[in-house]
């Protein structure tokens, strides 16, 4: 009988599965920060370990051990509740550079096997072995998955274990990365797709969030296999209303469509306050500092800006901040207004700027200015600065009539000199007198272009 | 429990050229000495220009572990934090 999906489409079934060998492989670190850490201190392995962005009750949880996952600890959960659920979890604050160090040693081995490695985060990585040494020498890809995790706790420590995938694409590679953690190695072909598709679920799928499942589901799709049967033109006609569709069933029959790298489009700095303040002239100087960081990433990148986004969250009034309590009548938002998000009310603006943004000095005149603009709800729990349309720069090319900007141009790429040699936050504006720590050295799980 | 010390300590280390390596090997704080045992990471950050060694240990019977700060620019070893592993 034929697949009403596909029927109602009026096509048949033309997309055939890509039946070349497996080339792809996704490596993952399980719960990186948190095993780095076990890694570190033999004392804490085998224990519930949280790594927190703050160690006190609302602070939250960045990544939690294999341990504390199977006690119901997990990415998100506030301290407090974790120490509650587990009086015993050991509880400790990132330490950047040192899964810094991780990700180098990470990617140099996997660099031995192959130049065509891509880090998509700070633990992940995608590995295409087409024309590589190990498959000119005809050495599964099994085989040398198993090597790389030798490798791997040869370079990083014993106790690191990685998830490896094995597929024709980059989905796929993922998709198999994922079927056995910790630690598992899954290879997925021609021949095993549908045997593979048969035991996941729709979530289960890279990419699928709970939002694609309900349209799936609301489509009558209500398997991986489902999925993979369906037409193109009926996932891009009921489902994604878009090319998506045609994207999703190219990659659940194993043709490459995500071997995109896109261009980096923001430079972006947040700082959860620990105590929360309206008090301006301290958010000032907070302002200042993220305006320092996000200027220094910009002009190290060799970036200018043409905008900058302010985004400043809230208390929400009366409530304890770790309530899912969602209040319809703060939903409403507009350029410069006031949002409502799930947990926290916010004001944000973004304004582009006449002159491209390139010195810590304007970025932060340009901050300060929405700043002042700002309409306080409440305290302030976080802070963020975004500079956005970003452009190479070239200082040369400047005419004459910019000779200010070229000035400032020259001053912070010496006060940056003057930082790299003597240690951040060496030479600062007056503002930031006495701030030195007051931002802590952060690690974004995805942010891999300043590593 | 992690507990910041932040101390200056004594240190001997070794440096084996079969494995190029260099590590500590007993460090001396408070009037005791203890022989170290798995060395669990090992990085390096800047300050700077000034090159920074942090190895994070534990001593020979696993009771205790340390992370060490070697300062390059004056060969001075501080003992940044210690723990027993148990939670705060």
């Amino acid at each position: 009988m034929a697949n009403p999906i596909s029927a109602q489409s009026g096509q048949s079934l033309a997309m055939p599965i890509n039946r070349a060998e497996p080339h792809i492989m996704h490596i993952d670190l399980n719960s990186c920060f948190s095993t780095i850490e076990q890694q570190a201190n033999p004392l804490i392995r085998n224990k519930p370990v949280a790594v927190a962005a703050y160690k006190h009750d609302r602070g939250v949880v960045l990544a939690a051990s294999y341990e504390a996952k199977a006690m119901g600890i997990k990415l998100g959960t506030f301290v407090r509740d974790a120490r509650q659920i587990c009086p015993g979890i050991v509880v400790l604050m990132p330490d950047a550079a040192k899964y810094r160090e991780a990700h180098k040693r990470f990617r140099e081995v996997l660099l031995q096997y192959t130049s065509d490695v891509v880090p998509k985060s700070i633990d992940e990585f995608v590995i295409n072995f087409e024309g590589s040494d190990a498959l000119r020498q005809g050495r599964g890809l099994e085989v040398v998955g198993y090597e790389i995790k030798e490798q791997i706790k040869e370079h990083l420590g014993e106790y690191v274990t990685v998830n490896v995938g094995v597929g024709p694409n980059r989905f796929l590679a993922k998709l198999a990365a994922g079927l056995h953690k910790p630690d598992g190695l899954d290879v997925i072909t021609h021949e095993n797709l549908r045997d593979v598709l048969a035991t996941v679920g729709l979530r289960d799928l890279p990419g699928i969030n709970h939002r694609f499942e309900a349209r799936l589901r609301a489509a009558g799709i209500g398997s991986p296999l489902d999925f993979f049967d369906a037409d193109g033109k009926f996932l891009k006609n009921f489902v994604f209303y878009s090319k998506l569709g045609f994207y999703w069933q190219k990659r659940l029959h194993g043709w490459e469509v995500d071997n995109r790298e896109f261009a980096r489009k923001t430079i972006g700095h947040q700082y959860a306050l620990q105590n929360k303040t309206s008090d301006r002239d301290e958010l000032a100087r907070l302002v200042m500092k993220l305006s320092e960081k996000v200027g220094r990433r910009l002009r190290h990148a060799g970036l200018q800006a043409g905008g900058l986004h302010l985004s400043i969250r809230f208390v929400k009034p009366g409530e304890a901040e770790h309530t899912e309590q969602y209040h319809p009548d703060l939903s409403w938002h507009e350029k410069g207004g006031f949002s409502g998000h799930r947990r926290y009310l916010y004001w944000q603006e973004g304004h582009k700027t006449p002159h491209p943004l390139y010195a810590t000095q304007d970025i932060y005149v340009a901050a300060q200015r929405l700043l002042n603009k700002a309409v306080f709800a409440d305290r302030v729990s976080q802070l963020s600065v975004t500079l956005y349309d970003l452009q190479p720069t070239n200082p040369e090319q400047l005419g004459l009539f910019e000779e200010q900007t070229l000035r400032q141009k020259r001053l912070a790429t010496a006060a940056d000199a003057a930082n790299d040699r003597y240690g951040d936050f060496t030479v600062v504006p007056a503002i930031m007198a006495n701030m030195h720590k007051v931002i802590l050295d952060r690690v974004a799980f995805g942010g891999i272009r300043d590593l | 429990m992690r507990e910041l010390i932040n101390e200056e300590v004594s240190v001997v280390s070794y440096f084996s050229a079969r494995k190029r390596l260099s590590l500590p090997h007993i460090v001396s704080w408070r009037n005791r000495e203890y022989a170290v045992g798995k060395i669990g990471f090992h990085h390096t950050i800047r300050d700077g220009d000034i090159l920074h060694h942090i190895y994070e240990l534990v001593d020979g019977e696993e009771h205790l572990w340390m992370r060490l700060n070697l300062d390059t620019s004056n060969l001075h070893w501080k003992l940044e934090a210690i723990s027993d592993g148990e939670s705060d």
